[in-house]
């Protein structure tokens, strides 16, 4: 009986034994991202925290305000304008990149040699964020060199002042963004639409189905987790756009132009107010959160992760 | 055994690797390799502006062969502070640096530069503190010390074109008339309608305290007063604020700011489009590249009874970090490169205006015809008030509220209410 009971015990210390080991492999190969994380991630944004409490102009001696920085942000007509401009930019990129690059991964998935054109659409997300910047204010700018308006006096149409008005400048800003990101997104779409079973389609249009409607009731609910994704960061960085903007605009000069990442900037490193920086900051942290979580509750209704 | 010769090898490599980096040449930096010093100095400039300091480098390298110096430059003035901020923070900074007018306040109170009075007046200086005017030495001088010396200075001026003058009927010289002591703000502002009149604008400006507080000092206004902004409530200097909007408007006056690049205020200077162009001496180096130079002039700005007053000295600091590694390299260079010859190499040919006294040959070459003025200007004239300058981002929060309402985007009283909430919003 005894030894019927020891038995089973031996497998049980040997699988003990492997997952210590295992676990203890794990913790070493984990440990260099544990640690890269604890240092460029959790400490700055502890430090983040503690910073967005005090008043602090990066050489003297740091002042307890608690949330008052967050008030004075939160009341803060720049601080709003920037939340705004910031919203704005996302509700136009992130719809019109999106459905463009679902509609050309589409178009390209059809289509033979559609290699040559996969990487022209890709190659603006390989250029640098600066040279693409500049190449677009060459095309933008509002006198004889603008390529886009000249084009369009050509035409006999006057265009706006793309980088100069206030109310343009994010439109401007959107179509530059759009263009640079949306190689990413074709080719991630491209990649989602390889995991759609060709068989679900073949079926289809046996049935007799059109094209549009196996796009609108296959294609479209068989892609929405990678529609999900793409969304998703989208809008973070719609959220964190800023060195495109810096180099196309000049924030300073255009205040359509003035995002919540150029106001941390602007309120640390030009204003030196590094309290006020911190806290603009963590608001656009919970703002990202806030919207993050808005859009992983709504994926319930329109995401299909059935096949 | 094994461990003994693991520990060779470890040896080995280490004394390879030590071997390569000091192969490489590179001393780090502002460290001495062979009694040389690596000095590491910044400031913000194009590459053309930074080919400007080759003849000066060569030649303080040539007399000084135990110095190297390491320049960094940044294109863009906009980004210089920030970056220069984020080294001193970090201990990263060069031993010697530029620190622009809007933004020595901060620097000089943060206590991050070290104090050159003593090192100034002492055996080793080729500049001594007197030998600078005292109103260019702005927010760099506190409580008696000086913790930057004017590298070189840009006095405000307004540059006037006489066929543009002559095309809108205009037969008065504005430089005759300063001489005359009839260089009044009326005088100025009747000229600039006239401008308008004969379809041209009056007068072209940038958007920085040199031109707006000049028009304010032409209408006898007030910009600061004990330490508090007063430009928005006195009464002379609402009114030359108001005169200014008013002009924006109607297309007296022109922002250059918002100028675009194709039909710049230089293009419509070089093109006679414009009666008046307020700026510096650079203004040259635009006349150089496409004007016929004997149409251009200078002249100070208007005051309201003719009488010289003071005006906008554009001005940039050297300061040497109070960190330094090599403290007495670092002086060494600071004084030289603001020394009397050091000046006058770095500044031939246009650019800017000496900061010391007896470099003056190098403005009055000949051109333009009353170069004088330059110096009369940047002798009497004033650089930013160190109360404004004293809080970091307040000159350019006073910019970007005053673009407002040139622009209309804001109505005159509700932009001068804005403005001078923006200001007590910062100075607290």
């Amino acid at each position: 009986m005894a030894a019927i009971a020891k038995a089973p015990a031996r497998p049980a210390r040997a699988g003990r034994g492997v997952r210590t080991r295992d676990g203890w492999w794990a913790g070493l190969f984990l440990a260099p991202q544990v640690a890269f994380l604890l240092v460029f991630l959790v400490v700055p944004l502890g430090y983040a925290v503690y910073l967005s409490l005090v008043q602090w102009d990066g050489f003297g001696p740091k002042t307890f305000v608690g949330l008052g920085n967050f008030t004075a942000q939160l009341t803060d007509a720049d601080f709003l304008r920037a939340v705004w401009n910031t919203a704005k930019l996302a509700l136009i990129t992130v719809p019109v990149g999106l459905v463009l690059a679902v509609l050309i991964a589409a178009g390209l998935a059809g289509i033979k040699g559609s290699g040559f054109y996969r990487v022209l659409y890709f190659m603006p997300v390989v250029t640098s964020s600066v040279a693409v910047a500049l190449i677009w204010q060459v095309i933008l700018a509002d006198d004889d060199n603008g390529v886009l308006n000249s084009t369009l006096r050509r035409l006999g149409l006057d265009g706006p002042d793309w980088l100069g008005d206030p109310g343009w400048v994010i439109v401007a800003i959107a179509i530059v963004t759009i263009w640079s990101s949306l190689g990413l997104n074709v080719v991630i779409f491209l990649a989602g639409l390889q995991t759609i079973p060709p068989q679900i389609v073949e079926a289809a249009r046996i049935d007799g189905a059109s094209s549009a409607r196996i796009f609108r009731s296959i294609t479209l609910p068989m892609l929405s987790p990678t529609i999900f994704f793409s969304t998703v960061v989208a809008v973070i960085s719609s959220f964190q756009a800023f060195d495109q903007i810096y180099v196309l605009v000049n924030p300073a000069h255009n205040e359509g132009a003035r995002t919540i990442v150029y106001q941390v900037y602007k309120l640390g490193f030009k204003d030196f107010q590094f309290g006020m920086s911190s806290a603009a900051a963590l608001i656009l942290l919970v703002l990202t959160l806030l919207v993050t979580l808005v859009q992983f509750a709504a994926q319930k209704r329109f995401v299909h992760y059935d096949s | 055994m094994k461990r003994a010769i693991a520990l060779l090898a470890l040896m080995a490599t280490t004394a390879a690797t030590a071997a390569c980096s000091g192969s490489g040449g590179g001393a780090a930096p502002g460290a001495a390799g062979d009694d040389q010093v690596v000095l590491r100095w910044s400031t913000w400039g194009t590459a053309d502006d930074i080919k400007l300091y080759d003849g000066f480098t060569r030649d303080f390298e040539k007399r000084h062969p135990n110095i190297k110096l390491k320049l960094e430059s940044v294109s863009d003035y906009a980004d210089y502070h920030p970056k220069l901020f984020t080294q001193l923070t970090s201990k990263t900074a060069p031993d010697v640096f530029f620190v622009g007018d809007d933004n020595i306040g901060k620097f000089v109170s943060s206590g991050v530069l070290t104090p050159l009075e003593g090192l100034l007046a002492g055996p080793d200086s080729k500049s001594r503190p007197e030998d600078f005017f005292e109103g260019i030495y702005g927010g760099a001088k506190k409580d008696g010390r000086i913790y930057g010396v004017p590298n070189d200075t840009n006095p405000e001026v307004l540059w006037f074109d006489k066929k543009a003058l002559k095309e809108a009927g205009i037969g008065e010289n504005p430089a005759d008339l300063y001489a005359a002591g009839q260089w009044t703000m009326d005088k100025y502002l009747d000229m600039n309608a006239r401008l308008k009149a004969a379809g041209k604008a009056g007068s072209i400006f940038w958007n920085w305290y040199g031109s707006t507080y000049s028009v304010i000092n032409g209408f006898g206004g007030k910009v600061w007063d004990g330490g508090r902004f007063v430009a928005t409530t006195d009464a002379n200097a609402r009114k030359a604020l108001q005169t200014l909007a008013k002009g924006y408007l109607d297309k007296t006056f022109l922002s250059a700011d918002v100028l675009p690049e194709s039909n710049s205020a230089s293009t419509r200077f070089l093109k006679h489009d414009a009666g008046f162009y307020a700026g510096g001496r650079w203004v040259i180096d635009s006349l150089r590249k496409g004007g016929e130079l004997d149409d251009y002039d200078i002249v100070p700005f208007p005051s309201p009874d003719g009488k010289p007053m003071p005006g906008a000295v554009a001005a940039s600091y050297m300061a040497i970090n109070k960190d330094a590694k090599n403290a007495k390299a670092a002086f060494t260079f600071l004084t030289e490169f603001v020394s009397k010859e050091g000046q006058l190499l770095r500044l031939k040919g246009g650019g800017a205006v000496p900061s010391i006294k007896g470099a003056e040959q190098v403005v009055l070459d000949g051109y333009p015809q009353h170069a004088q003025t330059f110096l009369d200007v940047r002798d009497t004239g004033f650089a930013n008030y160190p109360d404004e300058v004293a809080v970091p981002g307040l000159t350019a929060a006073i910019n970007d509220e005053l673009l407002k309402v040139w622009t209309g985007k804001v109505p005159f009283d509700r932009g001068m209410t804005e403005l001078q909430k923006t200001v007590d919003g910062m100075t607290g």
